[in-house]
């Protein structure tokens, strides 16, 4: 990583982490009162590493990756801090987060076909992002743009670029997805279920792509899934959520080998194992789900 | 209605038994007009044997829930014959479609759109026994009652709708009530995929155990390799429309033969079984050294 | 995709046909005797006798559907000899009462209705949409509730009793306009303008509401898109959003709206001419109503009609145009 976008910024020690969340809790005002969605959280992201965050529904994780864009709903309130290369992202004017969002820290969506607006060409749609935040003309974002889709592996990218998003399969669109969030050099990427909706021979492409854009650049993940067996395989250390709580937390290898929270091992237990068939314990119904 | 012994390789005749079927949609062309015919089914056969689960497996697109449509009748096939029960059911008078489905029933994904948000628990598990004309009306709400308690339902909700239900729950009012007219066959499409992993192994063990007691057979439908390991006995791997690989679950899983198969098996993402057995190992001994620890004696506990 | 544009050429036919067919037989049914309607106020029997021979009312129904189509294509002669009345192609019919062919007629109250209806478009699309999008960028605030309930009073009250309003307050109390007169724009421009602005603003003020609420709707909708989401997570600026991400989807299924709207209020907008005084093509219906003039009746029905019908397939094509996943399409 070269850019050297912030000339005050601290010469980068091995001990500060990019991404430092710390007592995170986020509440919505509904009509019954507050209710509260993500409970005291923190961790802590480091340059080429990945963080996966696992839960299930209602577990918050979707919302804290909000949180550190600012982008969370109207109505939404927020305590504690988020550091990013030491300066606090909560709380900050829309102005001056639009300038980080997109150039320094990029987002992956879940659902890439919603998330790519069919009105326009998925060309027009990577190239604004690198015009918002490194200008220059129409010619070069489109450079740019047609670049950043031959590196995420779409063929006969310089035609392609002027299709639009249903033109495309839902790997492709994924593909743009991340091409898209890539074009300005990220230091900091943050997945939410990049790979939920894809079948699973894609799902794989996907995940080696990631992985391999993550090593060549350099950037800090924050992977966001409900997927263990995922998380096994692309993160370096597990945050476990369970209704906005953090129950267990550390390097994956210790996660999955070593659990101590009761929820993380009914989770881990609970995961339908593809080479074996696993006879579950009967469960005790009184406190089904 | 057999219960016990579901040995592999059953012997007995097939339940329900699908030879060849079709289904074509027709399609226009761009431009022209043309007409062309798109083949969302091709060629596709497969047996469910008595008291056994047989899974059809496959990606987007691979023509899966069509199939599964066509075996519950939801749509005619273009071409090809059903056999179900010794019988030939590829074409349906009204009278013979309903005693069909006395005998085959739906669970389908998302209970909230299958399950109508206006009725009561009691109004939608009764509902078949009412078409069905089955059993004495006086008798429903017990019925009811006693077949929540059955699939894990707190039987006083049986006046509650669907939406006061989560998932997991709400999926088991659907399980009810493919069962209340005690079927041989029940189709599930999608049935776990909308969970929660946790919930999702809950209601997978209701399956098998249900299966167990009451010896009746699954046709089940995922793209959930992992998932379908749980709970099958036969798959049928689909993809573009055909059938591509089809055997009893472990040859399918351990020896797969078709190249298609084995790139889906590949790609699916593990969990190292070595951490696997690194956790086993170490729940059993935190188990040994405190045999009351508070939920750390199940996979499943209580939440 | 000329195939489909052929399929819905012929499907216009069709419905024209059918609409022709219909209003056909509405009035041959309701109809006692159209030569008693048609006659007028200042009639003798042999007048009647003579245009009941003219309009061929003693043939059989479909025999006078027949003649009344291939008068559209070729023209047409009312009865033969010295009375004979020549109808010019394509004939809609002729007004008996007037003497005169009923397209010429329409013709003749035509740019009235036109300069009516553009000139509210323009008023209606400007203040509508800008209501509109306002009142999705503030929704829940006090502006957001006050512009929706100016947009349930254009829904709420009637043209007329808007078009009384305004006369006495800008023309009676306040003076600042005159009231309307029929002169033409190259005549006096000044006048021109100030003649039409009631009327531009009586008529638009229904569709502004209808508009606004559309507006704040769509636009509403697309904000919670997930492109939305995205658009804000490349980090763009919030006028670039809002331009280019937020108004084209809310924005693109107003023009279908806006094409029919439009093609109907070319076939005469009949309350607000009426009010005003102006002698459009609704103006003519009216009247024609009145003095139960049936062949212009007729004829400004087919002649609505027919915009109607056009207007339903250019907006069709042009929605299919702007919005891409419908490109490559033929249904």
């Amino acid at each position: 990583m070269t850019q050297v976008r912030h000339p005050d910024e601290p010469a980068q020690t091995d001990g500060a982490p990019l991404l430092e969340v710390s007592n995170l809790s986020i509440s919505f005002d509904t009509r019954e009162g507050s209710s509260t969605v993500v409970d005291d959280i923190s961790f802590r992201i480091d340059r080429h590493k990945t963080l996966g965050v696992v839960g299930e529904s209602g577990s918050g994780k979707s919302m804290t990756s909000l949180a550190i864009m600012g982008l969370l709903p109207k109505g939404a309130r927020t305590t504690g801090s988020v550091l990013f290369k030491g300066e606090e992202l909560l709380g900050r004017s829309e102005k001056w987060l639009r300038k980080i969002r997109g150039d320094q820290i990029a987002m992956i969506f879940q659902d890439p076909l919603s998330s790519l607006n069919p009105y326009y060409t998925v060309g027009l749609q990577i190239e604004e992002a690198y015009l918002a935040h490194r200008g220059g003309g129409r010619k070069n974002a489109r450079t740019v743009a047609i670049d950043a889709m031959r590196r995420v592996r779409i063929t006969d990218a310089e035609r392609r670029v002027d299709d639009y998003p249903h033109q495309f399969s839902g790997g492709m669109r994924q593909r743009i997805m991340i091409a898209m969030a890539l074009t300005c050099e990220p230091d900091l990427i943050i997945a939410d279920e990049p790979t939920t909706a894809l079948d699973v021979t894609v799902q794989a492409q996907i995940l080696e792509l990631i992985s391999m854009l993550q090593a060549e650049t350099g950037a800090g993940m924050l992977f966001i899934t409900h997927d263990l067996a995922v998380v096994s395989q692309v993160a370096d250390a597990v945050h476990v959520l369970q209704n906005g709580q953090t129950m267990e937390a550390g390097p994956t290898e210790q996660i999955f080998s070593r659990p101590q929270d009761p929820y993380t091992r009914r989770l881990l237990a609970a995961v339908p194992r593809i080479d074996e068939v696993v006879d579950v314990p009967r469960p005790v119904f009184g406190g089904v789900q | 209605m057999s219960s016990a012994g579901l040995q592999e390789g059953s012997g007995s005749q097939p339940l329900l038994r699908a030879r060849s079927l079709v289904k074509e949609f027709s399609v226009k062309s761009e431009g022209g007009g043309h007409k062309g015919t798109f083949r969302a089914v091709d060629d596709v056969s497969f047996d469910v044997y008595p008291g056994e689960t047989t899974s059809i497996v496959g990606e987007s697109g691979s023509g899966k829930s069509t199939t599964a449509r066509i075996i519950a009748k939801l749509l005619e096939p273009t071409s090809g014959t059903l056999e179900f029960d010794g019988a030939d059911v590829t074409r349906l008078g009204k009278r013979e479609l309903q005693a069909f489905r006395s005998n085959v029933q739906v669970v389908f994904q998302d209970p909230f759109s299958s399950l109508n948000p206006r009725h009561t628990v009691e109004q939608i598990v009764s509902a078949p026994l009412r078409y069905q004309g089955m059993g004495n009306p006086k008798d429903y709400p017990r019925i009811v009652k006693e077949l929540m308690v059955r699939v894990g339902l707190n039987p006083d909700h049986s006046g509650r709708h669907p939406a006061q239900f989560s998932g997991g729950q709400a999926q088991r009012i659907g399980i009810a009530r493919a069962l209340v007219v005690d079927p041989k066959l029940v189709i599930c499409d999608e049935a776990v995929s909308a969970l929660d992993v946790t919930v999702q192994a809950q209601v997978i063990y209701l399956l098998r155990d249900l299966q167990r007691e009451r010896g009746f057979s699954y046709l089940f439908i995922a793209h959930d390799l992992a998932v379908v390991r749980q709970i099958t006995h036969r798959v049928a791997v689909m993809s573009k429309g055909r059938v591509v690989e089809e055997g009893r679950r472990d040859d399918v899983f351990d020896d797969p033969k078709d190249e298609y198969t084995k790139t889906l098996l590949a790609a699916i993402p593990r969990i190292n079984p070595e951490w696997d057995r690194a956790r086993i190992a170490y729940e059993q001994l935190q188990m040994s050294g405190r045999p009351s620890a508070p939920g750390g004696s199940g996979a499943l506990g209580t939440d | 995709m000329s195939s489909y544009i052929a399929r819905r050429l012929l499907w216009a036919v069709l419905t024209l046909l059918a609409v022709t067919f219909f209003t056909f037989l509405v009035f041959f049914a309701l109809s006692p005797d159209p030569a008693v309607a048609i006659c007028g106020q200042t009639c003798t029997p042999d007048r009647i006798a003579t245009i009941q021979h003219q309009l061929g009312i003693d043939q059989p129904f479909l025999v006078q559907f027949g003649t009344f189509l291939k008068g559209i294509f070729a023209g047409r002669t009312y009865g033969e000899g010295a009375s004979a009345i020549a109808c010019q192609a394509p004939c809609i019919g002729h007004s008996f009462q007037n003497g005169e062919d009923v397209l010429t007629m329409i013709f003749g109250r035509l740019p009235v209705s036109v300069t009516l209806a553009v000139g509210a478009a323009v008023i209606w699309l400007v203040f509508g949409i800008s209501l509109g999008l306002v009142s999705a960028l503030k929704s829940e605030t006090g502006w957001d509730r006050a512009s929706m309930v100016v947009a349930l009073a254009g829904v709420a009250l009637p043209n007329y009793f808007l078009a009384l309003v305004l006369q006495y307050v800008l023309v009676v109390k306040l003076q600042v306009l005159p009231f309307p007169s029929s002169v033409g724009f190259t005549e006096d421009p000044g006048l021109w303008f100030q003649s039409y602005l009631m009327p531009w603003i009586v008529l638009a003020f229904l569709y502004v509401a209808l508009y606004a609420r559309l507006t704040r709707t769509n636009v509403l909708d697309t904000l919670n898109e997930n492109f939305m989401r995205t658009a804000r997570a490349k980090g763009l600026p919030g006028s670039l959003i809002l331009r280019r991400h937020a108004l084209r989807p809310s924005l693109t299924p107003l023009v279908t709206l806006f094409g029919m709207d439009i093609a109907t209020l070319l076939g005469g907008a009949l309350i607000t001419e009426t009010v005003f005084g102006l002698n459009g093509v609704g103006k003519l219906a009216f009247d024609a109503v009145a003095t139960n003039d049936q062949p212009v009746i007729m004829g400004v029905t087919l002649f609505a009609a027919f915009f109607v019908v056009i207007a339903n397939i250019v907006v069709d094509l042009l929605y299919r145009f702007l919005d891409p996943r419908l490109r490559t399409v033929t249904r």
